[in-house]
């Protein structure tokens, strides 16, 4: 379980807190999104959380130790990132891309054993891209590009996973797939967080919600709790409507938000 | 694949090039103003050649080859290093003004005419120069980037330095004399006239620990090219590696560059060639880069001895003018694949 408390964060020479004061709990077989609009302290949140950046204030528990008392290894194993986006000026195929999963694993002279591969194999697997190992990264689409980075994650073998706005970019098959991959994730027990601005998909398959403004918390707790009209319309600084989702399907009823155009104001 | 067909494939690679320099190393013993042939290298190395062929083997030709060969692995695998490092595909062995900074030394030497009175003063004034200049780097990158080195920021404080110890050589060399000029442009093209087993083993005793040290590096590099983020979330400790990676690849460039001079586009040129040829695992890549650039270096060094024989060329003209075309050729056939 990853634990923030009171969790506040400056950058160097800005005159205000990115992230203030906000307390959060990632708990196994469980889904936490994290929304809000740009600028909000969503991936500064994730970047505390994951230990990247240290806070000025609060602190950060991985079960029960200090997350900044882990060494870097350690802390891989416990807790894997897809971060928003990667570039290199060297490509890499999706198999030799998800085995860097295994690092933490591994000692600088190991060789990768047969259990490594069968890790990876079951990575690849789990995010359908197995049929796909051999090939570039690079030819890769979009979506597939984004299993491809969860199937790294997964072979790190972390029981706490956290996205950064994975749906980013991508068309409505592989958005809906990518948030049943995380759905099927949590039921094998993950604890899951996820930031996204599809405010939709995370009232549909999120357990719980986070509404950052910013830097602060604005509302926690169950999706139909927190989509409300008058929170979102002041967060957003955009008129809106919430509507239940029509169904047919277990998430029906979930508040689904629709944007208002100007000349409907 | 299976890992066991993968691994077998990477092990057979690097045998293969393992080979070539072995094969470069019999070309370069057999080829020179005087031809021998393998049965001469094995009367020399058992001890019932002539006279005159043991020395042209043992105190001339095998010294020279073996500095070479650790010379073109020392530019192969600190060119691949500040490849992974920099994450930019241009960086080679001197980007980092580590050369700057042997030549300022060294060009002292010779404008000082200790080069004349004590010849082995001027591999020791390069290696000062080289180490006053990758500590200099380290010292601005490091002040300019409180939080941790930054590459960017590396790469840039390399690039200036050198450009700064540019200024420096010229204006050394503008007011020396015409020999010490000459002697210091020479000295600038690399060249391995000088070899020999002392200046093999000096370079042996840094290159040897470097190299283990990089090479343990090859898995944290592979997460490094990701980039450091990504890097870290896997588990890497970024900033001890690049630290560690900038220590030990510029250590083989100084020992080199004292050894033998700036020798220029081995590091660029055949880290790109493994990495066109077979993909980007610095597991592979490494010691590929070490093996294909003593190969490359040898080849170079026996025709820079050869082809105006009994004069040579400076071997670094040579690594350029046969590297360039060679490697336009790969980058070509990369293109169409």
């Amino acid at each position: 379980m990853l634990r923030g408390r009171d969790v506040t964060f400056t950058y160097p020479r800005a005159d205000a807190a990115t992230v203030q004061g906000v307390s959060l709990s990632v708990t196994p077989g469980s889904l936490l999104a994290v929304a809000g609009p740009n600028g909000a302290g969503k991936t500064t949140l994730l970047r505390v959380l994951s230990g990247s950046l240290a806070p000025q204030e609060g602190e950060v528990m991985l079960d029960d130790r200090l997350l900044g008392d882990l060494d870097d290894r350690e802390r891989a194993r416990a807790l894997a990132v897809v971060p928003q986006s990667e570039s290199s000026p060297f490509p890499v195929t999706v198999r030799e891309m998800v085995g860097m999963g295994r690092y933490a694993h591994l000692g600088p002279w190991q060789g990768v054993g047969s259990g490594d591969r069968a890790i990876v194999d079951a990575a690849l697997e789990r995010c359908s891209v197995g049929p796909l190992a051999g090939r570039q990264l690079g030819e890769l689409s979009g979506g597939e590009r984004q299993r491809a980075r969860i199937a790294r994650a997964l072979a790190q073998e972390a029981p706490v996973l956290l996205l950064d706005e994975p749906t980013a970019g991508l068309d409505l098959r592989y958005r809906m797939e990518l948030f049943h991959l995380l759905q099927e994730l949590r039921a094998d027990g993950l604890a899951l967080l996820v930031v996204t601005h599809d405010l939709n998909l995370a009232a549909r398959f999120a357990d719980r919600l986070l509404l950052l403004d910013q830097g602060r918390e604005r509302a926690g707790g169950a999706p139909h709790d927190v989509l409300l009209r008058e929170t979102l319309e002041d967060v957003y600084e955009w008129p809106l409507r919430l509507v239940p989702h029509p169904g047919p399907g277990s998430d029906t009823g979930a508040p689904q938000t629709v944007p208002l155009r100007r000349d409907e104001m | 694949m299976s890992v066991q067909a993968r691994t077998w494939r990477a092990s057979s690679r690097v045998a293969v090039l393992a080979l070539a320099v072995l094969i470069a190393g019999a070309v370069s013993l057999s080829l020179g103003a005087s031809g021998l042939g393998p049965g001469d290298l094995w009367r020399a190395l058992t001890g019932t050649a002539d006279p005159a062929t043991e020395t042209i083997l043992l105190r001339l030709r095998l010294p020279r080859a073996v500095l070479a060969a650790l010379v073109g692995g020392a530019l192969g695998l600190s060119g691949c290093t500040l490849q992974a490092l920099l994450r930019n595909p241009l960086a080679e062995p001197y980007v980092l003004g580590v050369s700057g900074g042997a030549a300022v030394g060294a060009v002292c030497v010779f404008v000082s005419g200790l080069a004349v009175t004590l010849p082995w003063t001027l591999s020791l004034g390069a290696f000062l120069g080289a180490v006053a200049a990758m500590a200099l780097v380290l010292a601005i990158a490091s002040r300019a980037s409180p939080g941790g080195m930054d590459t960017r920021v590396l790469i840039l404080s390399g690039v200036i330095a050198g450009a700064f110890f540019n200024a420096i050589i010229l204006l050394v060399l503008s007011l020396a004399d015409l020999q010490s000029f000459r002697s210091a442009i020479f000295w600038m093209m690399g060249n391995l006239s000088a070899a020999d087993w002392e200046a093999a083993a000096v370079l042996a005793v840094f290159l040897v620990p470097a190299s283990v040290v990089v090479l343990s590096l090859a898995r944290a590099f592979n997460l490094l090219s990701r980039g450091e983020e990504v890097a870290y979330y896997l588990g890497a400790s970024v900033q001890r590696v690049k630290l560690t990676a900038y220590l030990a690849a510029s250590l083989m460039v100084a020992a080199s560059v004292a050894a033998v001079g700036v020798i220029g586009f081995v590091g660029l040129i055949v880290p790109h060639a493994v990495r066109l040829a077979w993909g980007n695992d610095h597991r592979l890549l490494l010691p590929a880069s070490f093996l294909a650039g003593s190969a490359f270096l040898l080849l170079a060094d026996t025709v820079a001895r050869v082809v105006v024989a009994p004069a040579e060329l400076p071997t670094g003209v040579v690594t350029a003018v046969a590297g360039v075309p060679f490697f336009v050729v790969l980058l070509m056939r990369g293109g169409r694949r």
